[in-house]
């Protein structure tokens, strides 16, 4: 488990990390999202120990990660892929890392297999492309066989095929039980893989919640409602607005005989419609997808917004899913 | 593909690690790249080129008769920056294209793996200094012709001192290349060290200027290693050079521990 409490990290006047105070969990997934400059690689510097903390402290299983005796074999990390000796081959690169850790070479070699650079192994990482980086980047988290995982946008630069090896491979580590932290942009590849979310825009924690929990939160998420008979479709409407005692409830006429209904449940309006005995041919749930939930969430924390970029405008429902 | 193979029976119980895993890693690092080859040729090209014209200058000049290991020692001055060389980019190429951050992820302790980047470079700074030491007296002697006396017990002496003075180069070095991070400022800073500031003062002269100058690392080497009396024993000039390696040394400390990685 990585515990952060009252992290925070200052560059002169810029705050980078404000006051982060949560907890990564054991068994699961956990996407670490933010736009541009939301500070998730200091973060995970600071959890890794490279940055010092202007305040509060970062802990991996109770412990300062200097403090842990084989680090290598606790926590395994992928941040920028491409901070290697040009001229060292990636066997060697691993070698020094696992002799670091008073792990046997034998293992250099299974990562390496794992990974599928066994072939390129004794070659210069220098004449590396993108996703053979990362790959290596891969083999030396896995090296140690830790319990705790933190990738920084590891899918940067990976082929189709890469992603979904990066998908399983993250979900495989959290099924059998260790902590993974993953930041990525990517939000459709974030929504198949994550669990749970911590969401931080400026520095500022924004969100810490589940996947399903935050997609259902969301305002993009609605119940959708068709019957045969306008007529009855507009008592039905006029019911949910004016019996509601819920006034985040709000009903959009898609047209005659259909309608959107935001700010409730598909249980409330089905008990509606049942209780006026209205006919219906269509009764389900839109859900948002992440990218839609996310864009709501920061739209004010971008900080660097492309000028006409529709960030911040409520979006359509896109994605929708069968209840 | 997408499993991991069941590691446990590779990787074995944790043991290892530690300084000594640390020192292993740097070992490995240091001779995964060609650079350290690179230095070890100049080395060999440096002592043999500069030693033969000592000894010859000499035998021609017809100088005092003088321990055959003074044309290596002597030849220290230029043969230092080969040693310089290669404890810089030990730390410098690691900052340049930051893999640091690795190293410090694999050995998170500050003062281990500072500890362990200095052994290693003072260990193989050492050795390469008896390499090229042998070398050197082996060049000097035919080309000194006579004019110079040929002692075991001297020559490991004066061999032993050369090395042990490239040995706290090597740690100097590496403590302001810790400090410094960039190979172009550690390389002037320590440039300006070991050499131009004993030229500069030298060349200035003057009692004062030559006291300070004898309290440089450079010239108190020189007095160890040549084993002169004046104008301290030749202990005291070893004592000089390791305080100044210990103050690189614990100054490249104390950034490490405060500076981001
Ligand atoms: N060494 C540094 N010195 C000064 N400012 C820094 C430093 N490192 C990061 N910052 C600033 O801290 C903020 C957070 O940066 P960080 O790299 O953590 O963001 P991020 O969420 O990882 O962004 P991205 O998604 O682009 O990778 C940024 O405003 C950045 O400019
Ligand atoms: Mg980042």
């Amino acid at each position: 488990m990585i515990t952060l409490r009252g992290l925070t990290k200052r560059y002169g006047d810029t705050v980078a990390v404000d006051n982060l105070t949560l907890d990564v969990r054991e068994g699961r997934v956990t996407g670490f999202l933010g736009p541009n400059g939301a500070g998730k690689s200091t973060t995970m510097r600071m959890i890794l120990g490279l940055d010092r903390p202007s305040r509060g402290e970062a802990l991996i299983g109770g412990r300062p990660y200097a403090a842990l005796r084989h680090p290598v074999r606790e926590v395994g990390a992928l941040l920028d892929a491409k901070a290697l000796h040009p001229a060292r081959s990636a066997r060697d690169h691993l070698l020094a890392m696992a002799r670091s850790n008073g792990i046997p070479a034998r293992r250099v070699d299974e990562v390496l297999e794992t990974v599928g650079l066994a072939k390129v192994a004794r070659r210069r990482a220098g004449g590396f492309s993108l996703g053979m980086y990362q790959r290596l980047g891969v083999a030396g988290a896995l090296l140690g066989d830790p319990r705790v995982l933190i990738f920084d946008e590891p899918v940067n630069g990976l082929d189709p095929d890469g992603v979904r090896w990066i998908r399983e491979l993250t979900r495989n580590l959290a099924d059998e039980g260790r902590t993974v932290f993953l930041s990525s942009h990517l939000m459709s590849e974030m929504q198949l893989t994550a669990d749970q979310l911590v969401i931080i825009g400026r520095g500022t924690l924004l969100a810490n919640t589940s996947m399903s929990e935050f997609l259902a939160n969301s305002a993009a998420t609605a119940v959708r409602v068709r019957g045969p008979e306008p007529g009855s479709i507009a008592m039905l409407r006029h019911r949910l607005e004016s019996h509601s005692a819920d006034p985040a409830v709000r009903v959009d006429v898609v047209s005659d005989t259909e309608l959107v209904v935001r700010g409730t449940t598909v249980e409330f309006v089905g008990d509606v419609a049942h209780a006026l005995a209205v006919r219906l041919h269509e009764l389900r749930t839109m859900s948002a997808s992440l990218e839609q939930a996310y864009m709501e969430l920061t739209a004010e924390s971008v900080e660097y917004a492309v000028p006409g970029s529709t960030a911040g405008a409520n979006p359509s429902p896109r994605q929708e899913a069968q209840v | 593909m997408s499993t991991i193979t069941s590691p446990q029976r590779t990787l074995g119980r944790p043991r290892g690690g530690g300084l000594a895993g640390a020192v292993a890693s740097e070992w490995t690092k240091l001779w995964s790249v060609r650079n350290p080859w690179g230095c070890v040729v100049a080395g060999l090209g440096l002592m043999s080129v500069f030693t033969y014209y000592y000894a010859a200058i000499a035998r021609i000049n017809h100088k005092p008769i003088q321990p055959v290991a003074n044309a290596p020692v002597t030849a220290v001055i230029l043969v230092q920056f080969v040693v310089v060389a290669l404890a810089m980019t030990m730390v410098t190429n690691e900052y340049a294209n930051g893999s640091v951050r690795a190293t410090l992820l694999w050995v998170p302790v500050r003062a281990r793996m500072l500890l362990a980047k200095t052994l290693v470079a003072g260990g193989v700074s050492f050795v390469l200094g008896l390499v090229l030491g042998v070398l050197g007296v082996a060049i000097a002697w035919p080309a000194f012709g006579g004019h110079a006396t040929f002692g075991l017990g001297e020559v490991a002496s004066q061999l032993l001192k050369m090395s042990a003075y490239l040995a706290l180069v090597a740690v100097l070095t590496v403590g302001t290349a810790v400090a410094l991070r960039s190979e172009a400022s550690t390389f002037a800073a320590v440039f300006f060290l070991l050499a131009a500031l004993p030229t500069v003062l030298v060349g200035i002269g003057g009692e004062f200027l030559t006291t300070v100058n004898d309290a440089l690392p450079q010239s108190a080497g020189n007095h160890f290693a040549l084993g002169h009396t004046d104008p301290y024993p030749p202990e005291v000039g070893f004592c000089v050079v390791l305080g100044w390696a210990v103050l690189a040394h614990v100054v490249g400390l104390t950034v490490l521990r405060r500076r981001d990685a």
